[in-house]
């Protein structure tokens, strides 16, 4: 785990999907297969949502949004969540960094 | 090609099968199959086998249909899932010919029509059926022979095809055979003259199991993987998480196919459909001996520990 993750990302980083993955609904968690590496993942229903606002180039500061919106969530808590996971999707090389402000 | 099937027609798979060739296995029906029709009819493939795009030597696909070629036997055809054409080599056995259109040919004409086959064998246990699978050599039809004799009928040996209903998974029956090795013949006391060598010297028995065939689809209530280890104990754990997944992926039967024909989007969505109601275990077991009956008490306690469960959520 980075810890470092507020000094990586803002909220003006732009990600994107890596492409690569089949997602598919489980009960109402989103499960991933990634087919070069043969991994299989739970994104769960949250990770789900951010996973699918991926889909296009899109700023953590607008996935932190959707999230509150479908969450209704405090804005640090999904701040502090969607960073959390967008981290993770990096470290695994699910989603990557389009640009940087 | 002839557009009208002469011969009988089989039960097998949930399929009404016309077939040109005998298959003195399957029961004959009447009746409509569950999954759909399927004809098995002899042709030339040898100019489409030439044009096939091959992903190996043996094996080509285009579109909706599959190809294989097995040498000295016959070249394969599997289309739209319901069609099955052979076109068997020179002085080719009939047993092995067979072989391959109730072996390969099913497994591939079940992924074409969105049925998901597993490698392995189904049986019921308490009115629900349970599929035992594993490498080969692992225990698989010996355990589920004697489970067979405790009085559990069976469902399927080798392809299980696997339906989606609601969410909930179910087994249709195969054909009521099993496959046996000379060993587990040993083990179990059966005596092999009784019984009909697959090919020509091989050491792999069919056994009719008509008296003890379930031939209904039933809901598949639990999966067990069998595997062999040196001097190990027999144990068994419980699969969790996204190991499921890949459990099932592993013991999909020809699962190289998945990704050969594209279906692997469809495959994957079709586990996730109901991977998370279907219990699996792992179920250890020493290399050496003949270890079925303390296999069948952890099983059955297993079962026991999950109504249990069932009840208390």
């Amino acid at each position: 785990m980075n810890m470092n993750t507020a000094d990586v990302l803002s909220l003006e980083s732009v990600l994107v999907q890596r492409e690569g993955n089949i997602a598919s609904n489980m009960d109402g968690e989103k499960v991933m297969l990634n087919v070069k590496n043969g991994k299989y993942y739970n994104l769960g229903e949250v990770g789900g949502e951010i996973w699918t606002a991926l889909a296009s180039p899109v700023t953590a500061g607008r996935v932190v949004e959707i999230i509150r919106e479908t969450f209704e969530v405090p804005e640090e808590i999904a701040r502090q969540d969607v960073f959390a996971f967008l981290q993770s999707l990096l470290d695994e090389d699910l989603a990557g960094i389009v640009s940087q402000p | 090609m002839a557009s009208t099937v002469q011969g009988l027609a089989y039960k097998a798979f949930g399929l009404h099968i016309h077939s040109e060739f005998p298959l003195p296995e399957l029961p004959l029906t009447g009746e409509p199959g569950l999954i759909g029709s399927v004809s098995v009819i002899q042709g030339d493939l040898k100019e489409r086998w030439e044009a096939i795009p091959k992903i190996t030597p043996s094996l080509g696909v285009s579109g909706h249909e599959v190809m294989f070629e097995s040498k000295d036997t016959a070249i394969f055809a599997i289309q739209d899932g319901n069609t099955i054409t052979v076109s068997p080599a020179p002085g080719a056995d009939p047993d092995c010919i067979r072989l391959f259109i109730l072996g390969s040919c099913m497994g591939i004409l079940l992924m074409q029509k969105q049925i998901l086959p597993l490698h392995g064998s189904a049986l019921v246990i308490d009115g629900k059926a349970y599929a035992l699978v594993g490498r080969s050599g692992a225990g698989k039809s010996t355990l589920a022979s004697y489970l067979m004799d405790q009085g559990n009928p069976l469902i399927s040996d080798d392809v299980i095809p696997v339906m989606v209903h609601n969410g909930y998974p179910f087994a249709v029956p195969g054909y009521p055979q099993q496959k046996l090795w000379q060993q587990s013949l040993d083990y179990l006391g059966m005596n092999s003259s009784l019984y009909r060598p697959l090919f020509e010297r091989e050491t792999k028995f069919a056994v009719p199991v008509h008296d003890r065939f379930h031939g209904e689809p039933l809901q598949l209530a639990g999966l067990f993987e069998l595997s062999a280890a040196p001097e190990a104990p027999v144990s068994l754990q419980p699969i969790q998480g996204m190991e499921r997944f890949h459990t099932l992926y592993h013991h999909t039967y020809q699962r190289a196919i998945v990704d050969r024909i594209g279906i692997r989007e469809w495959h994957f969505g079709m586990l996730a459909s109901f991977v998370g109601r279907l219990p699996m275990y792992r179920l250890t077991r020493p290399e050496q001996g003949f270890s079925a009956p303390q296999q069948t008490s952890l099983i059955l306690e297993a079962l026991q520990q999950q109504q249990v469960k069932e009840m208390n959520s």
